[in-house]
């Protein structure tokens, strides 16, 4: 019930607000946010008081995994659903349909049992949200929707190469049978598949499904889709879109190892994921805007989560699920602010903005804090899940790579701290540019707490939710 | 079955191959029409027999929306532009000397398919996996936006066969779920491409410029 619950309030919010203006617009939105979290909470405190949940006749299905990942989704919809409606900008048209479709589309992604609806559900978060990304319709937006668009649906058709070729597999080996491209199945036979069919399907997965995840070389389209969109939709996309992307190849992974020893899928994660940390701290170094700073960042922890799914062992899995979380909050609560920031100052450039702390007190700040904490200072949670991820990689004897990722986190450490103190503290202007609210605060105040308590006092549960993740997705 | 299968994914494959050698954008479209048309046959073929209904009716659907729907929509999208937007005494030799290559590459990719496959069908596997590689290489390799989108379709054309010739289709659910996304990539590449036409005044690809850094 919850499953449907958490399904149907994005899907009948967008086909509700197509027809809706003004204050009843606001309503419907506010409630439909608030109606996907309490479920998104439900489903939640299901899964974790034991099994899983299904609806549908297992068409729906959520584990741990997907309890963990549609949390997040909800959680960050909540955020940045919220900032969409108080700073009014984004009121004209399109905005709320899209952006409660998209957020339905995530949802479904990750709650469906079945890999091939998971591929369409998947492909629609690239749809809902191209018109999302153009919302501001100027030249450099249209530009950046026209490469989202065309570099993620080729992408996501190679992952379509991946699933036919899995089902391929299936088939072969099983004959014909009715569920045979649901999860569940899979796992089940995935010990007797040819597991040199399985390893083909598995790259085509991963460079498809790694392409919304934003792993380098396959990157190229995020850093101007996250900066171009509405801050509230860059929340979405850079906080849990991404880790739609590594969510889908969780599900296959353990299929692979099943199949063909966990060597492989190790070694192709590893790669990309020092790829991907490479490519970004090479542009982090001397970052020229903000919000391509915080998407190029995106390439980074994406980077070092694949780095923990490739390490393994019970360290790396549970270190890159929790990271995907502590990033999420980070990041989306940086992107609401830089959202801020960029219609104060007109701009987003990093030489442009000046004064920052002074100019705009909370969210200079905030801005300032949090990203202190997605750059991993303790005692916030990203810190934490960065040495487990960092001491998977040693314990597992990935000395190389672990070393490399290490200093690649130092090179973007400087890089992004310098820019934050030339935004900061650099020639304070003369005009205060924010009225100081404390509505201004909440979303920096929760983002802040919940990177508190997985930084410094994990909640009775966390550590178990996490166990079972990571037995979901296999060491 | 192997025959009338193996000949109808060679004459697709042949099709891709015409693509890449043809310049003029409604000849390109010709052939984009034809290759869909043959593939919607293959489904049918394969569909009726091997006994699968929803198979032949899956063809019918991918014959309205390739060969009828999407043409229509490219069509509008490239109305106004030159035909040869390519430069003049271009030729085509290098690009079929890479999709030749590109076919040797699908074989040597698919082999572990193809070794594990004890389908009728099985030999024209490689031959869909061609065509979508060089769709890809039409699409990444396209001048204009045109060239672009009807690079993705020609790939997509190539997953499609490989998806019938492998697995006989997928589950019904996916088969729509896919149609449905091709249909609204396809109308939003329509929308994007009016609008970069009304600012540019142009599709080619060099002139979008404005994001590099």
């Amino acid at each position: 019930m919850s499953l449907l619950v958490l399904l149907l309030a994005p899907l009948v919010a967008a086909a509700l607000l197509t027809r809706m203006a003004g204050a009843l617009r606001h309503l419907v939105h506010v409630a439909a946010l608030a109606v996907l979290l309490g479920a998104g909470a439900v489903l939640a405190l299901k899964v974790a008081s034991g099994g899983t949940v299904t609806a549908l006749d297992g068409l729906l299905r959520a584990d741990a995994l997907s309890a963990w990942m549609a949390g997040l989704i909800a959680l960050v919809a909540a955020l940045a659903g919220i900032e969409a409606a108080a700073s009014g900008a984004e009121a004209p048209g399109r905005f709320f349909p899209l952006f409660h479709l998209f957020i339905f589309t995530m949802l479904l992604a990750v709650t469906t049992d079945d890999l091939g609806l998971m591929w369409v559900a998947i492909e629609g978060t690239t749809l809902a949200s191209v018109f999302l990304v153009n919302h501001h319709r100027t030249r450099a937006s249209l530009e950046a929707a026209y490469k989202y668009l065309l570099i993620c649906s080729v992408g996501i058709a190679l992952a379509f190469i991946g699933t036919v070729l899995v089902y391929f597999a299936d088939l072969q080996q099983f004959g014909a049978e009715a569920h045979a491209l649901r999860w569940t199945t899979l796992l089940r036979w995935a010990p007797q598949l040819p597991p040199r069919v399985v390893e083909l399907a598995f790259v085509f997965l991963l460079v498809g499904y790694g392409t919304k995840a934003g792993l380098a070389p396959m990157h190229t389209w995020l850093p101007d889709a996250h900066s171009e969109a509405p801050a509230p939709v860059s929340a979405l996309m850079s906080g849990v879109l991404l880790s739609v992307g590594v969510y889908a190849v969780l599900r296959f992974k353990p299929v692979v190892d099943l199949a063909a020893g966990p060597g492989f899928s190790r070694r192709l994660l590893v790669t990309l994921g020092v790829a991907s940390m490479t490519v970004a701290a090479a542009f982090l170094w001397t970052p020229t805007h903000v919000k391509r700073m915080l998407a190029y960042s995106s390439v980074e922890h994406l980077g070092l989560v694949a780095l923990g799914l490739g390490f393994g062992g019970v360290w790396g899995t549970a270190g890159a699920v929790l990271h995907v979380a502590n990033h999420a909050v980070a990041k989306a609560t940086l992107f609401l602010l830089s959202g801020r920031i960029r219609d104060a100052y007109g701009s987003a450039d990093i030489a442009l903005v000046r004064g920052l702390v002074a100019a705009m007190p909370v969210t200079g700040r905030g801005f300032a804090v949090v990203l202190l904490a997605l750059l991993g200072l303790p005692p916030f949670g990203l810190f934490i899940s960065e040495v487990m991820i960092l001491g998977a990689g040693f314990q597992e004897g990935w000395w190389g790579a672990t070393g490399l990722a290490l200093i690649l986190l130092v090179v973007a450490f400087g890089g992004m701290l310098r820019a934050l103190h030339r935004m900061a503290h650099d020639a304070a202007p003369a005009t205060r540019r924010e009225d100081v609210s404390w509505q201004a605060a909440v979303p920096v105040v929760i983002a802040l707490g919940l990177l508190l308590v997985t930084g410094l006092a994990w909640p009775p549960g966390l550590a178990a939710a996490l166990a079972r993740i990571s037995a979901v997705v296999g060491g | 079955m192997t025959a009338a299968t193996n000949l109808l994914a060679f004459f697709a494959l042949a099709a891709a191959l015409l693509l890449v050698w043809r310049r003029s954008w409604p000849g390109r479209l010709r052939v984009f029409v034809v290759q869909s048309a043959l593939l919607a046959i293959l489904a049918m073929t394969v569909g009726a027999l091997a006994g699968r209904p929803i198979l032949v009716v899956v063809g019918v659907v991918f014959l309205a929306l390739k060969a009828w729907i999407i043409p229509r929509a490219l069509q509008r999208m490239a109305a106004g532009t030159p035909v040869r937007p390519g430069a003049p005494g271009q030729s085509s030799g290098l690009a079929l000397l890479a999709a030749g290559t590109l076919i040797v590459a699908a074989y040597a990719v698919m082999l572990p398919v193809t070794a594990s496959a004890t389908l009728p069908t099985a030999g024209a596997i490689p031959l869909a996996f061609a065509m979508a590689l060089i769709g890809l290489f039409v699409c990444v390799t396209g001048r204009d936006v045109l060239g672009h989108v009807l690079g993705f379709l020609v790939f997509e054309n190539g997953i499609f066969g490989l998806a019938v010739l492998a697995t006989y289709g997928l589950p019904g659910l996916v088969e729509a779920g896919v149609f449905l996304d091709v249909l609204v990539i396809v109308l939003l590449m329509e929308g994007v491409v009016m609008e970069i036409r009304r600012e540019h005044d142009s599709l080619a690809v060099d002139r979008l410029g404005e994001l590099r850094e």
